[in-house]
Formats: structure tokens, sequence, C-alpha cells
């Protein structure tokens, strides 16, 4: 099956304005985004911040009350099945079907799709599950499920992919598989739309993070900017000074300041170098007065 | 809705049915029940007395012996065949009817009549054979019995064999379990599962979901159905008749299902609904069971309008016709239930997207 995203507009996703509320209790409050074609944007805020509301949302699972959905030119959802058939979702939950066999899965969500002559195999070889291909997904390891969940989210190759905790009590050795495959979907020009509350994760896949807390999006920007805008650009020598340690911090903005780090540099005892930028977490906490674990 | 994503759900709920436990106690239940009850009442081993014949002339005790209802009677070529099949109590008894045994008759002589029984054959059956075969040669005879038998019924003439009343209970049991419990515990696995919010987020629709899984219920719960009515000689044989009527409950109870299993939060719910509202499904099958009860109260269960034409068909040789007014009240109960269910799932549809 060939990609169809050449005809998509961009952005793939255009988000206005959406709110949701469960009863009294609202989720998510004129939330407005974007992602672009190829783009990934990370989704960050703790647990509760209103991340699965959205994404149920560009779904089509549930009805936004207020604001507008787009995607891929098409409206949400009244044009809910046409998106459908070009969307890819993995969900925070491994709902597969246990008592079927990893091929069985690809093969029975590939004819929801309206794929014909579906191969589970190629799919099942990206993910690293070939061996496992006829054995029952009852039998397979929380890594090994998380992995189909995501060639699940392939089978139609599709032009958006919305992933909700992809990578959420992996092993790392799973997580930087799943990584990986997200790059390379980018790569291939599919908008993904990553929602984690691991800082780590969005740092290094997300092309732009939105901070989501309490229902509303504090501010969404690339990880290098955020950094910049809200980090010390500083760097943390220490040398060891005879039996103690000398630690000196070096404001990079300061005159001066290459001559001191090149005589730190040089000086003997050299035991680390650091950068002083913040961490997207400690950038969240600056927005929303609250950690991403809460 | 899309019949083509209909049909892959089904296909499926078809390919994981073995693996199902839910579906082999489907299929189990209703034969262990049926095999059960026909071993207590003696409906299901209950055979016709058989009696073998050598007629070494042309007599008319043959004819008529072959023309008998309640007995089932074969022509052997010889009395070495007989005499062997008789032992090896393949037959209750054998019967050699000698050449010129009818004219040896009318003539008053005394000709000779052999009358073989089988060790192994119930005391009960030697007497109805031997019986049969006297009023068979007196009947060549010409002679009237010395007596007349007036036979009087005695009690309700209109009594059914409790064996023949406990079979609406039998195929209220395999339809049931098809038809209600399936596609129940099969959408309640799914919520519970969020194997649902996946199939969803394709261009699925809860409808084609929802057809997949009945129109599997439905199949299932007429066969055993039908099974069931075969297995306990009940078809009145009218099967054409039998299976609409099967088809027409199924449908019902499948919609009954569905809405259960869209409504359950889980599986406990979805058995306690059972076990209480079971009575209401099961109603007609204690007043068919106790027909001293006051009858019109089934009338008022839905169930009520699929089980007695089974029953009047099976028992009471009724007609199709006979039957159109009660399948007919059936038939609106599904089509009402139609939008009720459609109602139901896009609650459940809601509340699924909005659980965490």
């Amino acid at each position: 099956m060939t990609p169809s995203f050449e005809s998509a507009p961009t952005p793939a996703i255009d988000v206005a304005g959406v709110r949701f509320a469960y009863g009294d209790i609202v989720a998510v409050d004129d939330v407005s985004f974007s992602v672009d074609t190829g783009e990934i944007l990370g989704f960050l805020g703790p647990n509760g911040a209103g991340k699965s509301t959205t994404i149920k949302m560009l779904t089509g699972q549930l009805r936004p009350e207020a604001g507008n959905i787009e995607i891929l030119g098409m409206d949400m959802p009244g044009q809910r099945e046409e998106i459908q058939a070009r969307l890819g979702v993995c969900f925070e939950e491994k709902n597969l079907y246990l008592s079927m066999t990893g091929r069985e899965n690809l093969v029975f969500f590939a004819k929801l799709f309206g794929i014909r002559d579906f191969e589970a195999e190629p799919l099942m070889e990206r993910v690293g599950l070939s061996a496992r291909l006829d054995d029952r997904v009852s039998e397979y390891s929380k890594g090994m499920r998380q992995r189909l969940m995501m060639a699940r989210a392939l089978i139609n190759t599709p032009d958006v992919l919305l992933l909700d905790e992809p990578t959420d009590g992996l092993d790392p050795v799973s997580a930087i598989a799943i990584r990986d495959l997200i790059r390379l979907e980018a790569e291939r020009g599919a908008a993904v739309l990553l929602t984690t509350h691991d800082m780590h994760e969005a740092d290094t896949l997300s092309d732009r993070v939105a901070f989501i807390n309490q229902g509303t999006i504090l501010t969404i920007d690339t990880p290098d900017n955020l950094k910049l805008a809200f980090g010390q650009r500083a760097v943390r020598i220490r040398t060891r000074q005879g039996d103690g340690v000398d630690e000196q911090v070096i404001p990079l903005d300061e005159t001066g300041a290459e001559d001191r780090i090149r005589d730190a540099v040089s000086a003997e005892g050299l035991m680390t170098i650091h950068t002083e930028e913040a961490t997207l977490e400690d950038i969240f906490v600056e927005f929303a007065g609250r950690g991403l674990a809460g | 809705m899309n019949l083509r994503r209909s049909s892959y759900v089904l296909g499926r709920e078809l390919r994981l049915s073995p693996r199902s436990p839910l579906v082999f106690f489907a299929i189990v239940m209703p034969l262990l029940i049926t095999f059960l009850v026909s071993s207590v009442f003696g409906s299901l081993f209950d055979v016709s007395p058989k009696l073998a014949i050598v007629d070494l002339g042309s007599s008319d005790v043959t004819a008529a012996a072959v023309e008998l209802g309640g007995i089932e009677t074969t022509i052997l070529p010889d009395v070495a065949t007989l005499l062997q099949r008789v032992e090896a109590h393949d037959f209750d008894a054998g019967l050699v009817l000698p050449a010129g045994f009818d004219a040896a008759i009318a003539a008053g002589e005394d000709p000779d009549l052999g009358f073989y029984i089988s060790g192994e054959s119930l005391a009960s059956t030697r007497i109805i054979l031997a019986v049969t075969t006297l009023d068979l040669v007196r009947g060549v005879e010409g002679s009237e019995p010395p007596v007349i038998v007036v036979v009087t019924p005695v009690g309700d003439e209109d009594f059914v064999p409790i064996s023949d009343r406990l079979l609406p209970t039998m195929v209220i049991y395999a339809v049931m379990i098809a038809a209600i419990f399936l596609p129940a515990a099969s959408l309640v696995d799914e919520r519970e599962k969020r194997t649902l919010d996946a199939v969803l987020v394709t261009p699925t629709r809860m409808s084609d979901v929802l057809v997949g899984k009945g129109t599997f219920a439905v199949v299932l719960a007429v066969i055993l159905g039908f099974v069931t009515l075969a297995l306990n000689g009940a078809l009145a044989g009218q099967p054409v008749t039998m299976v609409l009527i099967l088809f027409i409950g199924s449908v019902m109870l499948m919609l009954i299902g569905l809405a259960l299993g869209l409504w359950a939060k889980d599986i406990t719910t979805m058995y306690t609904a059972i076990k209480g509202g079971g009575i209401i499904i099961f109603l007609p099958v204690i007043f068919t069971l106790f027909p001293g009860l006051p009858q019109w109260i089934p009338k008022l269960v839905p169930t009520y309008y699929f089980l007695q034409p089974i029953y009047d068909v099976a028992i009471h040789g009724h007609t199709l016709g006979d039957v159109v007014p009660e399948l007919l009240i059936a038939v609106a109960v599904s089509a009402a239930l139609v939008p009720f269910v459609a109602w139901v799932a896009r609650r459940s549809e809601r509340h699924l997207a909005m659980t965490v």
C-alpha cells in the first residue's frame, strides 16, 4: 500500500478551541494546536491533564462540545469514517485480542480497514515480532504486545498517527525500538501526535512539544527553544583540588566566559563538565507549578 | 452500516468460537439437558418393539404387521437368519409363518406358528408383540374377540406427559445460551478489555459490530434449537416451520442479549442481571410444566410468543398457519427492540469513550 499523504493539506491536524467536560469536570478547555505532515508533536503533561481526552476527540470517540477539529483537511466528527480510514491509533491500554495470534490480530484489523491481500509478515518484521507471528498474543510479553500495538497502528500506512503513551512502562530496549519506529513514520511523512508524561521521550522524539495541564495548553514550542527560553545558559565544571573538589558555574552570556571555560578545561584535575540547560520537566514545573509525575 | 465489515466481525466470532469456553458450554449444555431429561423420562431411548417375520407363503399377517403403527416390522428371507438375528437381539421377537398358513387358519386347522423371543428383550415388549401377533392371526381368521374391550380415558384427556412438557425448557436453554449469553458476554468482554475501542477507531461502526455478533448468535441458536428438537423427536414433520419459529425467537433473544451486553458494566453485572431477569425469560416454561397455573400470565412475557408456537407445533400438531398470530407478536417485539438496542449502543459507545 502506498502512502497517500502527498495530497494532504498542511497542517495535517488542526485543532481550534476544543472543549470537553465529563459532567462538571472540564477535561479539555479551549485547546488549539496543529501538527504538520512529517512532524512529531509531543503532548507533555501529567496524568489527568487532558491528553487522552484530546486524542479521543481526534479519533472520533468523543465529540467536542466546542471548537473545531480538522484532520487531513476533513472535519472530525463530520467526516469521521473517511478520517479514520487514514488514522493509525496506538492506545495506552494494550487492547489486543489475546486469544488470537499476532497475525490474526493484524489480518482482522486490515480487513476492517478494507485492505485486501494484506501480508502481516513485513509489518511484524518491522516491529521485530516475525518469529512470534503465529503465537497467541496471550503468550507475548508486555513489550511484545506494545510492539504489536504499534504494528496494528501502522496497518493502513496512516497519514496521521495518534500515539497515547506508546512506551509507558516498557523496558529500555522495547522503548527504543518503538521510538525508532515513530521516527521512521514521521520521516515517511506521517503527522504524529504523541502523548507522554516522559519528558525524556518528548525531548528526544518531538519536533515540538505542547505542555498541557488541567485541560489547557500552557505553551507549544521546540524543545530547544523552550530550553533556551527558560533554562540557564551556563556550564558547571568540577575539578579535583588536592583532596577536595572545586566546582564553578560559568554563565555563557558573561564577558570572558570562553576564556574561563578554556582555562578550566586545560587545568589539571578536570572531572566533569555539564551544561546547565533546563530539562523539559523543569520548564513544565515553571509553567504549571507542578511536576509531571502527578 | 457496512455488511462487509459485519461479515468480518462474524468471521472473527466463528474463527474464535472453538477457543471460547462459553461457545463450548452453549453447544454442550442443551445436548446434556436433552440427554438427562430423555434418560430420566425415557424419550431419547424409547424405541418401538422390533418384530422380524419370515413368511414362507404369502400370509395376510405379514402385510397387516407391516401396516401396524408402533411396531417396527422387518421381513427376513429365511428362518436361520431370523433365529440368528433374534438371538443377537437385533429384533425383540421373530415370527415364522409356514406356507399355506392363512388357508389352514381359514379351514379351521391348527397350523404351526413359530414365535421366537430374544432373551434380552423387555418383558413389556414381549407382551406387546405376543398380543399383537395373536390379534393379527385373529384378524386373518376373521373371528371376533370373545370380549370387547372398551377403552375409557380417565383424568385429563388433554394430559401431556412430563417429557413433552419439558420440551420448551430444553429449547429455551439451547436458544438462550447461544442467543443471549454469547453476544452479551462477547460485548462485555470487548468493552472490559477495550478491544472495542480499537475496532471503533477504524472505519467500523458499532452497528457493524452488533450485526456481526448478532448474526453469529442467531445462527448458532437456530442450529442448537433445531438439534434439540430433532433429538427429542419434536420436529413434528415440519422442519421448515420449526426453523422459522426458531429464527424469530433467536432474533428476539439476540436483541435482548445485545442490549444486555451493551448495558452491563462488567461480566459480574451481566450474570447478576441474567440471574435476576432470567425468571422473565423462563416464565412460559414454568407455566408449561404446571398447566394448572393461570395460563394468561406467561402471555405477558415476550419469550412466550416463540416457545408456545414450538410447543403447539411439536406437541399438538399445529401448523404454521395456526401459530402465525403468536409469531407476529414475536416479530413486533423484536422490531420494538431494535431502536432500543440502537439507543443503548449509542449510550454505551459514549460511556466507553468517557471511561479511562
